[in-house]
């Protein structure tokens, strides 16, 4: 019916996923791109990431978050792409039509020729890693934690007990000593570290903050607020061993137990998902299953590292402008396989061949000595060989597959024992 | 403007009836009383209104099937359901009568030697259904049908398919118990009742054998008539007077809540599996799988006896407990979804049946106690009970010409149209301004929450009016928004912001403020 805005692409959610992709879309010739952003500012969560260790793989060298996100916010603001901030969007049908509100325009309705989703992820939280206990005050989530200390400068916690080692939880760590609040230790029910080595390092090791493998916290203590969590070491079924359960007086329980793709969007949009990544099915365009649909990012599956995710976002803002610019070429998608110790792969689905195709990938244990190797139709496109593979560190491998496996029906990505 | 905490109205010197308890119980019973005088009071001593039991249950108005024959509960319960509808309107809070599914399975009656299978299965889906309907028309309720296990089906696809029959319920419902609590509160208080929470009663002034004064904390009320509807402090309080005889033996009931977009679909009605009376394990009814009157889907309650009324911990073998039970009945349940597990603190006596009579050694003073589920439900008519009582007593029996049927409710954003939006959004821009994703929840909900008629001085009190907080991520995006909106408001800083009254507080410090005072 409407006088509804009909841009050429709608892009939700302005974190490093989001920016990348409008700027993308513009720069492959899309003339009306728009931002919406349910923040006050552009950056997502980087913004609140004032630790270093972004950009090494995109910029060549190592930024903060907010320095990570500005290089981007400048281009954005130079390139002519519309940016609505403080606005909600509320629908996503899946003939792409967007219902936003914000305090100016009121609630109002979008006619995209495109959308790309980039929304982020949320934090798992403690019932959802079934955590018993009392409800009091003072159980948070570490990336909450994180925006109160470093965006609105409050302190959740004097006192502190971080459960799961995740990067998150990790950096809070580091971050809640030097504000300077006690940091009893940091529980990982995994026998594992489930953040990055580096961060191990920087985060727990320099500040002598003990890091307690293969344990977990069993009960929530206050009525009010939190006096002290029970910790208890686990079994190999990651079962708690009630004999080893002791009491840690605290008056905050962190959480880093974990980060959901946020899909309530795509989900309403009708866009396919895959079970093993929460995050939508994806080909090398970043396209979901629904038509002019693309996503990227930490919606499509937690990635590691803000670079892969602002490669992701170039993909899908290109895809976006193929898509409306009516290049692409649609033919039966190949579909790519997590083979041998592969968890899953990132993207599920390969259309063309023809050019370089990112695909990302986690194991599901840790090995020594081990080959990735990405096959099809028998052929091998792609192999390389790793000292050791962990399940939170993401691999990255760039194929360029052609010839043979255009014939191919699948792929496989797997990794396999390696012979010196 | 909001009262800040601490900063409280004095209590009046007297009043005509004084309801102990800000329950589900004692603010119908105030809403009640105020038809015939403005002059209530109702002391609660949290810091909101349906801090017990009444924000930790199943939601559930049952019909009275459950309940044993000749019991004051099946009496009172079959009665309130029936008034259910005249006792909401007005209030602005929604009764759904979604039904309740009574499933028969293969367990209900084990294949065993002794029993043909023939003889088994017309057992099963003939005489166990008709038995449930027969007990049920004697209690007086209305429109129960027997279904056989493709109606069953028909009506819930999830549930398991060792189900045989079932018996459907049409007069089961759901409301939200902590929305139509803080609803009664407003209501009694537009029509001239007063509400005065943190205010925890200390004991009484009996003279002549009759109740003269409450006395607080705060100080005293003088007043001829009280109800104790203090829940499971009930005992307590009558001992206070010397109106007591009874022991409240307060059992702790676990739920797990999951997430509305996951399984708002994934039962309709109320489902539960039918014991035979030999069967059941608890005092509990048994529980069973509903969704909230909200449309999350909550699986629950346990039932097991605790010594410490503030108990509302829940333990993993409760959780995996639930989670077993409900296997058998909902085999592919999605279990990812859980987004929450809470309890609450029944408050049975040592009869197990509600106790709702004025005192004999006390004159003036009325028990309302041991309230437990159907408790909910039976409010109505528990309330209809005591406002007799209470008349017998003295209070007037004439009904006001001035009482205000109605209770102001602010308009809930998310379920207006982007017209009626917008309308809101001109007239003050907070409309347009979402707090809380997950539940889609405005600035100005949340503001209105804080001024509204009990002032929501805390974040637990603004998400049981708004409903910020209780979805998918649990107030990790608007926990701290929520936060700065109640100082702001409230002209308090935010280190004073609580998340459920004294005790607290949400945040410990200011940035730096820990470093204070440190060498180098």
């Amino acid at each position: 019916m409407s006088g509804a805005r009909k841009p050429d692409c709608a892009v939700i959610g302005a974190g490093p996923a989001g920016l990348g992709a409008a700027l993308a879309a513009r720069e492959a010739g899309l003339a009306d791109v728009m931002l919406i952003e349910r923040d006050l500012e552009l950056g997502g969560i980087l913004p609140q990431c004032i630790h270093d260790g972004f950009g090494s793989i995109v910029f060549g060298e190592v930024l903060t978050g907010p320095q990570y996100a500005q290089r981007y916010v400048d281009r954005v603001e130079a390139a002519d792409i519309e940016v609505m901030l403080d606005t909600m969007v509320l629908e996503l049908a899946p003939d792409r039509r967007i219902t936003a509100v914000n305090s100016r325009a009121g609630a109002f309705e979008i006619e995209p020729r495109s959308v790309v989703l980039a929304m982020g992820c949320r934090e798992r939280t403690r019932h959802q890693v079934m955590i018993p206990g009392c409800r009091p005050a003072g159980v948070i989530c570490a990336g909450a934690a994180q925006r109160d200390i470093n965006i609105d400068g409050i302190l959740p916690g004097r006192r502190v007990v971080i459960l799961g080692s995740g990067d998150i939880g990790l950096i809070m760590a580091r971050r809640f000593t030097l504000e300077g609040a006690e940091v009893e230790g940091v529980y990982e029910i995994m026998d594992s570290p489930g953040g990055l080595s580096r961060n191990v390092v920087q985060c727990l090791h320099d500040y002598d903050i003990p890091l307690h493998l293969s344990h977990t916290v069993t009960f929530v203590h206050g009525r009010k607020r939190v006096e002290g969590v029970t910790v208890a070491g686990v079994g190999g079924d990651l079962k708690p061993i009630r004999e080893t359960e002791r009491l840690v007086p605290c008056d905050s329980l962190v959480l880093s137990v974990g980060l959901i793709p946020e899909n309530e969007l795509s989900m309403r949009a009708g866009v396919e998902l895959d079970p093993v990544t929460n995050g939508p099915v994806v080909d090398e365009s970043m396209h979901t299953s629904v038509d002019g649909i693309f996503a990227c990012g930490n919606v499509v599956g937690v990635f590691d590292l803000v670079d892969w995710v602002t490669q992701t976002a170039e993909a899908a803002g290109r895809g976006a402008a193929e898509y409306v610019l009516g290049k692409k070429k649609t033919r039966d998608p190949i579909r790519v396989k997590p083979g041998r110790n592969v968890r899953f792969v990132v993207p599920q689905l390969v259309r063309n061949l023809g050019r370089e195709v990112d695909f990302y990938f986690r194991v599901q244990r840790p090995e020594r000595a081990v080959r990735s190797d990405v096959l099809a139709a028998g052929e091998r496109f792609y192999s390389r060989k790793a000292k050791m593979v962990r399940p939170p560190e993401m691999i990255h491998a760039r194929v360029e597959a052609s010839g043979a496996a255009g014939k191919a029906r699948e792929m496989t990505v797997e990794v396999v024992a390696h012979e010196e | 403007m909001a009262a800040a905490p601490g900063k409280r109205p004095a209590l009046p010197a007297s009043a005509a009836v004084v309801v102990v308890g800000g329950g589900v119980i004692g603010c119908s019973i105030a809403r009640e009383a105020t038809r015939y005088t403005p002059d209530v009071v109702v002391l609660e001593k949290e810091s909101d209104v349906s801090c017990g039991a009444s924000k930790a249950n199943n939601a559930e108005v049952h019909s009275g099937i459950g309940e044993d024959a000749g019991t004051l509960k099946q009496e009172l319960n079959v009665r309130g359901n029936r008034m259910y509808d005249d006792f909401v309107r007005g209030l602005g809070v929604e009764l759904k009568r979604q039904g309740l599914l009574i499933v028969v399975t293969q367990r209900t009656v084990p294949p065993h030697g002794d029993m043909p299978e023939d003889e088994r299965m017309e057992l099963l889906t003939v005489k166990i259904p008709e038995g449930i309907i027969a007990y049920g028309e004697k209690a007086g309720i209305a429109g129960l049908r027997a279904l056989s296990r493709d109606e069953v089906f028909r009506m819930e696809p999830n549930v398991t398919r060792e189900a045989v029959a079932g018996v459907f319920d049409p007069t089961y419902g759901l409301i939200s118990p902590y929305k139509l609590t803080i609803a009664l509160a407003e209501h009694a208080v537009v029509n001239g009742a007063r509400v005065f929470l943190d205010t925890e009663v200390t004991g009484f002034r009996v003279e002549d054998g009759g109740v003269k004064a409450v006395v607080t904390g705060r100080g005293e009320i003088e007043t001829p008539l009280v109800v104790n509807a203090a829940g499971v402090f009930a005992d307590e309080v009558a001992d206070m007077a010397g109106a007591g005889g009874f022991v409240i033996h307060p059992r702790k009931g676990a739920s797990l809540l999951f997430d509305r977009q996951v399984t708002a679909e994934y039962v309709r009605s109320s489902v539960a599996e039918f014991k035979l009376p030999g069967q059941k394990t608890t005092q509990s009814k048994g529980g069973g799988a509903m969704p909230t009157a909200e449309g999350n889907l909550q699986l629950g309650p346990t039932a097991i006896e605790t010594g410490d009324k503030y108990d509302t911990s829940i333990s993993a073998a409760e959780m995996e407990e639930i989670f077993e039970r409900f296997h058998y009945l909902l085999p592919d349940f999605p279990r990812d979804a859980l987004i929450s597990a809470f309890s609450g603190i029944r408050a049975p006596t040592e009869h197990e049946d509600f106790l709702i009579e004025a005192s004999e050694a006390v004159r003036g003073f009325v028990n309302v106690a041991g309230i437990q589920s159907p408790g909910l439900a039976s409010a109505p008519a528990i309330a209809e009970m005591a406002i007799g009582i209470l008349h017998d007593l003295g209070m007037p029996r004439e009904a006001r010409p001035d009482f205000d049927p109605v209770r102001p409710a602010p308009p809930k954003f998310s379920e207006l149209s982007n017209p009626e939006r917008n309308r809101l959004i001109r007239e003050d821009p907070r409309w347009g301004h979402v707090i809380c994703r997950c539940e889609t929840v405005t600035e100005m909900e949340v503001v209105n929450a804080i001024h509204s008629i009990i002032p929501a001085v805390n974040m637990d009190a603004v998400k049981r009016r708004t409903r910020t907080g209780m979805g998918r991520c649990q107030g990790g995006f608007c926990g701290s928004r929520v936060a700065a909106v109640l100082a702001r408001e409230l002209g308090i800083p935010i280190t004073a912001v609580t998340k459920d009254g004294e005790g607290s507080p949400v945040f410990l410090g200011l940035a730096k403020e820990f470093l204070r005072g440190r060498a180098g």
